[in-house]
Formats: structure tokens, C-alpha cells, sequence
């Protein structure tokens, strides 16, 4: 398999009447990658996915997929993506075959092929005892597994999902992980976009945070936190004075603005970003102790990323309240 | 290999490409469109429909015409059997036509407008466009679709409409321009909904402006023309008070005007439909039997219908018993306009964000590097 990136997106604009839904984004997604695409509601992940599915046309810059511009020949995209949108809906009236026969049709697949095809997906999704029903009949959590069966009917190179698992109940979510799972054993390359960060955490390889239409972070999973993993957000519980543990605290110079966020019972609860690896946070520790500053927790706030990630959708929470 | 061989094959693949697309959605939506009995038993019913109404047109029509054979029941005395029997056949025909035009004009836009705006409705749209298929596949596929029912019910129509020539009144001729009417008229019509379904959001808004554009085209055109030549005629400058007329194009995609016409050529005397069309178009042909004023004719007590015969024409020239004006005219104006809301369909399922009307860029053949 060539290392040519499956997505790439260079400065990429989005503009709906004025308003900037991307502005100038880049991304890059290797063969083989889960990518997932986080951010709030509103950040431009749907935006990025549509003009990647050649369903949106972008107002500047440059998408391909698979070495093929979104804007030069969208057909040809169209052949080597599946694509499933944040909101759809299915074919009451059809059969879970015909409804799988169609989309075969539509992506020019021969009818040989069709009919093992077809078996083969329901057992992926797990739902070769509903062959026969009516789509009306499945319930909710069948029908995201049977739109996602239908962007793998052309077994495509780059699989687009998006929000693959909102709305569901925690038993239809944990289903969705693992075809996602089986998806990546198959080698598929998948852009994936959710509003919550864990619900992708652990099945990601690469994600790339996106907020107000720029990309904040993005990378391979490894490497961002291992790029965290050099700075982090202590939260450290004091039963000494504060005031003093803040003056102390205040004198280092890898840590930044310390905050009192609250206590109880005389102890006193700081953060401060702290510019250093577990090696300085456990020297630190040290330090203070010497000093006679009575430690009585001594942790990090958050995972990396998860931090960022809230630092990012915190504020659309606030803006929301 | 020249661009001139390798694009030969290229555009046969890209119509056999089209043909799969149209097929595939047409294996859709008639499995889902005539699934179980109900397509069936609406066909039955609307035949039995068409046949009753046939026959009510004779029931109404054959004892006159009988009468009329014996006693005389035009201005010349008895008509005799034949002509009595056509008289019978033409109402039939008259009846036939008329109902199904007016069906055929209501039920293809009610199939077509939510053709496209009920996939957009229950978001299912997105993911076909992003499939591979060609929009104009698309659209076809989904025109004839939603019209199969439509053109099924006119094709097994036609039997019926064909029974009038055991009458007599209406002739194989005027079967052909009353299917080239209808066919033209429902697909115009249907295309007309599956434009604004393509256009709206909303099938609801769909409908509506659909109905509205062909009530529009129906009547609006003809109040338009009347309003027009009325204010042509008495217009001060016109001393003479003859008659001016609008210009006859705007009702070139009118069907009801077509079938007027085709109506107007089975009359065998100066009928409603005749009426109908010389107020619309002044005809240098005058109908079998009716006196016209005019040198050697041999009547010269003043002409029973006012004359209709353009000055300029020639006296020699055999009168026009057809008329074949305005219904051609309707058909190639109708079907072109079928066309250009097809085409502007297929645009507009294009990327959201292009115009629809812009050209394309061409994507560069493959292997060929700038």
C-alpha cells in the first residue's frame, strides 16, 4: 500500500453566507488511520465530512481523496468513499436485502458479486436474521447498523462516518465500536467525527480537534500525548496555608498562573498548568515537602487530551448555559 | 491513441452508465411504488372509470344523434345513420380526451413533486447523491418512476379511446394526436413537479407552486391571451374595431389549447371546440358543410358564420378541414421545456455551493500529466 495520505485538505474554506464554517483547514489522514474528527456541535466537522463526500462544494482551497481533488472529478471520489451522514434515514418500504441491493446497484456493482456481498455485510453488522425484514421494522440502533453496512457496499478505500454513534442507547454504541473495530481489522482508512471525545478515544489511531473551523490539534495519538504528557495541569490539595503554597508555587519558573478552585476542612485545592514531564511534577512534589508545604493530594487534572478537548468544548457549554 | 478514438468509447460506456443508473432507480421505486395490490386495483378502477364515462357520453349523445338521423337535427335537415353514428363516436372522444387530460395533468405532478423532496425529507438523499451515479440518471430515473403509473394508465387507456372508431367521428389520425397531447401534456406536467421538488425543500411548498405554474399555464395563459386581445381591439387607434389578436405564442404551453385542436378537427359541424379555437387563431379553413362567403361558391345571402378566411388567401386554394396549428406547435414547446427543467433538475443535485447553471470543470484524462 502506497503511504500517499487517503485524505488531505490544504488551507481548506468553507463560507455559508458570510459566516466561516471552516477557515483554512489542513488535515492529513494516512492509509489505514481511524481518524477521528472531535469537536463540539457547530465546529465544522459535518462541513469538513460533506465536502469530503463531494456533497459540499468548497469556497477555497484543496481537498483530495486518494490523490483524486473533490472539485476536479467528484465522481470519482464518490467511488472510493462510503459515506454515512450525521442524519439519515432508510427506505421504510424495502427489504434489509433490497436496501443493500440498491446501494450496490447505485456504486455499478456487478450482480455476481452482489448477492454473497450482501450476506457477507449483514453478518459484519449482525443482522443476517433480518434479512428479509422490512427496513420499518428494525430498530434504531439496526438502522445506523444498516447505514453503515451500505457505505461498505463498494468495498471502498475511505470509509466517512459521521457521528456514527449519536443517539444511541450504551448497548447500540458498544455494537458500533465493534464494527468500527472490524472496520480497522479490515484495513480500512476511516474518518470518523463525534461530539464526545471518549466515545472515540480508545478506538482512534489519529484525531484532530476542531473548533470555530480551524483545526486546534491533530496527530497521531501517540505523539500528542506524548507532546501532553510534557505539560499538564496539577491539581494539588494543601492542608498549610494557601496563600504561602501560592507565593512558593508562584517563585517556580515552570509553573504558570496557580488558581485556588476550591476546599473543605482547611484544605485548600490549587491548579496550575505546570511546564513539565512526570520527572519535574515528581521533583516538584519534593521540593514542596522540603519546604514544609503540607501536600495532602498531589495529581494531574486531566488526561491530556481530554483537556484540551475540554478546554475547547468548555466554552460552548458556557455559551450554551 | 487520439483524443477523437478514445472518446468514443468513452461516452457509450457513459450511456450505458446512465441506463444502469435509470434502472437501478426505477427497480427501486417500482418495487416500492407497486409492491402488494394497490397499483392494480387503481388501474382497474380507473378503467372501469374511463369505460363508464364512455359510456354516459353515449348514453347522452345516441338518442339524439338517432333523432337527428331521422328528423334532422342540425340546420340542414336529417343528418342520416352515418353521420349520426359519428356524432356519437366524436362525443365519446371528446369525453375520453378531455377527462384523461385533465387527469393525467393532476396526477403526474402530484407523483413527481415529492420525487426529490421526499428523499431530502427523510434524509436520504445525501447519501444517494453520493453515490456515483450520474445526477441526470438520476432525475430520469426518478421522472419515469414516478410516471410509470401515469403512462400505464394512459397506455391501457388507449383501447377505450380506440373504441371510438367503431363509431365512426374520430379517425386513427386523431387517436395519434390525442395520445401525442396526453403523453406530452402528463410529462410536461410531471416534470414541471419533479423541477420545484428538485428546487424546494419542501414537498408540501413543492406541490403547491406546482399546481400554481400549471394553473398558470392552464388558464392563466388563455385569461392572458383574452385580456390581451381585448385590449388589442379596443384600443382607439384601432378605427375598424376589427379583431387583433395577442400573440399566439403565449399559449404554446398550454395542453388544453392542443386539445382543443384536436377536438376541433373531429367536429363535424361548427362546434364548441371550432368556437373555441377561432376566437384563439384566425383559420384560413372553414368546415364541410358550413356556407362561405366567397367567389363561386354560389351563396350569396350573406355567410352563416362570420367569414374566418384570411383576404389574402388565394381563391383557389383547397380550404384547411384540419387544423394541425397549434397542437405540434404545443407538443415541441412543451417537450423543450421538459427538457430545460430536466437539465436544470440534474444541476441542481449537483454540490451544494456551485451554481447550478455553471459549466462544470471537465476532469483531466487520467495518465495525462500538465
Amino acid at each position: 500500500m502506497s503511504m500517499e495520505p487517503v485524505v488531505q485538505t490544504r488551507s481548506l474554506v468553507k463560507r455559508y453566507d458570510g459566516e466561516l464554517a471552516l477557515a483554512g483547514v489542513d488535515l492529513e489522514v494516512a492509509p489505514g488511520e481511524i481518524f477521528g474528527l472531535v469537536g463540539p456541535n457547530g465546529a465544522g466537522k459535518t462541513t469538513m465530512m460533506r465536502i469530503l463526500a463531494t456533497l459540499l462544494a468548497p469556497t477555497a482551497g484543496q481537498a483530495t481523496v486518494c490523490g483524486v481533488d473533490v472539485d476536479v472529478d467528484p465522481v470519482e471520489v464518490r467511488r472510493r468513499i462510503g459515506y454515512m451522514p450525521d442524519f439519515y434515514g432508510v427506505y421504510d418500504d424495502l427489504r434489509t436485502w433490497e436496501y443493500l441491493d440498491f446501494f450496490a446497484r447505485c456504486y455499478g456493482v456487478p450482480p455476481s458479486r452482489r448477492r454473497g456481498m450482501i450476506g457477507e455485510l449483514l453478518e459484519i453488522v449482525g443482522l443476517s436474521d433480518k434479512r428479509d425484514a422490512y427496513v420499518e421494522s428494525l430498530s434504531r440502533g439496526m438502522r445506523q447498523r444498516l447505514c453503515l453496512a451500505h457505505t461498505l457496499v463498494h468495498d471502498p478505500q475511505l470509509l466517512i462516518l459521521d457521528e456514527p454513534a449519536s443517539g444511541l442507547d450504551p448497548r447500540a454504541r458498544v455494537e458500533v465500536r465493534e464494527i468500527m473495530r472490524t472496520l480497522r481489522d479490515m484495513g480500512k482508512t476511516v474518518l470518523v467525527s463525534s461530539h464526545i471525545l471518549p466515545e472515540l478515544g480508545e478506538l482512534c489511531t489519529s484525531v484532530g480537534i476542531i473548533d470555530h473551523g480551524r483545526m486546534v490539534r491533530a496527530g497521531r495519538i501517540d505523539e500528542i500525548e506524548r507532546s501532553l504528557r510534557a505539560s499538564a495541569l496539577l491539581r494539588i490539595d494543601v492542608v498549610s496555608d494557601a496563600a504561602e503554597a501560592i507565593s512558593w508555587l508562584g517563585t517556580d519558573p515552570r509553573a504558570g498562573d496557580v488558581m485556588e478552585v476550591g476546599g473543605a476542612d482547611g484544605v485548600s485545592r490549587l491548579e496550575l498548568p505546570y511546564d513539565g514531564g512526570p520527572d519535574e511534577q515528581a521533583d516538584l512534589l519534593r521540593r514542596m515537602v522540603e519546604a514544609g508545604h503540607r501536600v495532602a493530594g498531589f495529581s494531574q487534572a486531566t488526561s491530556g487530551l481530554e483537556e484540551i478537548f475540554l478546554q475547547v468544548t468548555g466554552m460552548q457549554e458556557d455559551s450554551a448555559a | 491513441m487520439s483524443a477523437e478514438v478514445m472518446a468514443s468509447p468513452a461516452r457509450r460506456s457513459a450511456v450505458r452508465e446512465m441506463a444502469s443508473t435509470v434502472a437501478t432507480i426505477m427497480a427501486k421505486e417500482v418495487r416500492s411504488r407497486f409492491r402488494g395490490r394497490r397499483a392494480f386495483v387503481v388501474l382497474t378502477l380507473y378503467l372501469g372509470v374511463l369505460a363508464l364515462i364512455a359510456y354516459g357520453a353515449y348514453a347522452v349523445e345516441a338518442p339524439v344523434a338517432r333523432e337527428a338521423a331521422r328528423f334532422g337535427g342540425g340546420e340542414f335537415g336529417a343528418i342520416g345513420v352515418p353521420n349520426a353514428s359519428a356524432r356519437v363516436g366524436q362525443a365519446i372522444f371528446t369525453v375520453l380526451s378531455l377527462f384523461q387530460l385533465l387527469l393525467a395533468c393532476l396526477i403526474a405532478p402530484a407523483l413527481t413533486a415529492g420525487a426529490i423532496s421526499l428523499e431530502r425529507e427523510k434524509q436520504t438523499l445525501d447519501m444517494l447523491i453520493a453515490t456515483p451515479m450520474r445526477p441526470a440518471g438520476l432525475v430520469i430515473g426518478k421522472l419515469l418512476s414516478a410516471m410509470a403509473f401515469v403512462i400505464l394508465i394512459l397506455l391501457a387507456g388507449i383501447p377505450i379511446s380506440a373504441m371510438v372508431l367503431m363509431y365512426g367521428g374520430a379517425s386513427v389520425d386523431d387517436i395519434l394526436r390525442q395520445q401525442v397531447v396526453l403523453f406530452t401534456s402528463a410529462i410536461g406536467c410531471g416534470v414541471v413537479g419533479l423541477f420545484y421538488s428538485a428546487l424546494i425543500k419542501r414537498t408540501q411548498t413543492a406541490t403547491v407552486l406546482t399546481y400554481a405554474t400549471l394553473i398558470a399555464l392552464g388558464i392563466g395563459t388563455l385569461l392572458l391571451f383574452r385580456l390581451w386581445t381585448s385590449l388589442l381591439t379596443n384600443d382607439p387607434r384601432n378605427t375598424f374595431g376589427e379583431v387583433r389578436r395577442a400573440p399566439e405564442w403565449i399559449l404554446y404551453a398550454n395542453p388544453a389549447v392542443a386539445m382543443t385542436e384536436v377536438l376541433a378537427n373531429t367536429e363535424l359541424e361548427y362546434g364548441d371546440f371550432s368556437e373555441l379555437l377561432d376566437t384563439l387563431r384566425a383559420r384560413s379553413g372553414v368546415f364541410p358543410g358550413v356556407p362561405v362567403e366567397g367567389p363561386g361558391n354560389g351563396i350569396d345571402d350573406g355567410p352563416f358564420f362570420p367569414p374566418v378566411a384570411p383576404p389574402d388567401r388565394p381563391a383557389d386554394q383547397a380550404p384547411e378541414l384540419v387544423s394541425d396549428h397549434f397542437w405540434p406547435r404545443i407538443s415541441i414547446t412543451v417537450t423543450g421545456i421538459a427538457l430545460l427543467l430536466t437539465l436544470l433538475s440534474t444541476r441542481l443535485l449537483g454540490p451544494v455551493g456551485r451554481r447550478p447553471w455553471a459549466i462544470r470543470r471537465r476532469p483531466a484524462p487520467r495518465g495525462t500529466n500538465p
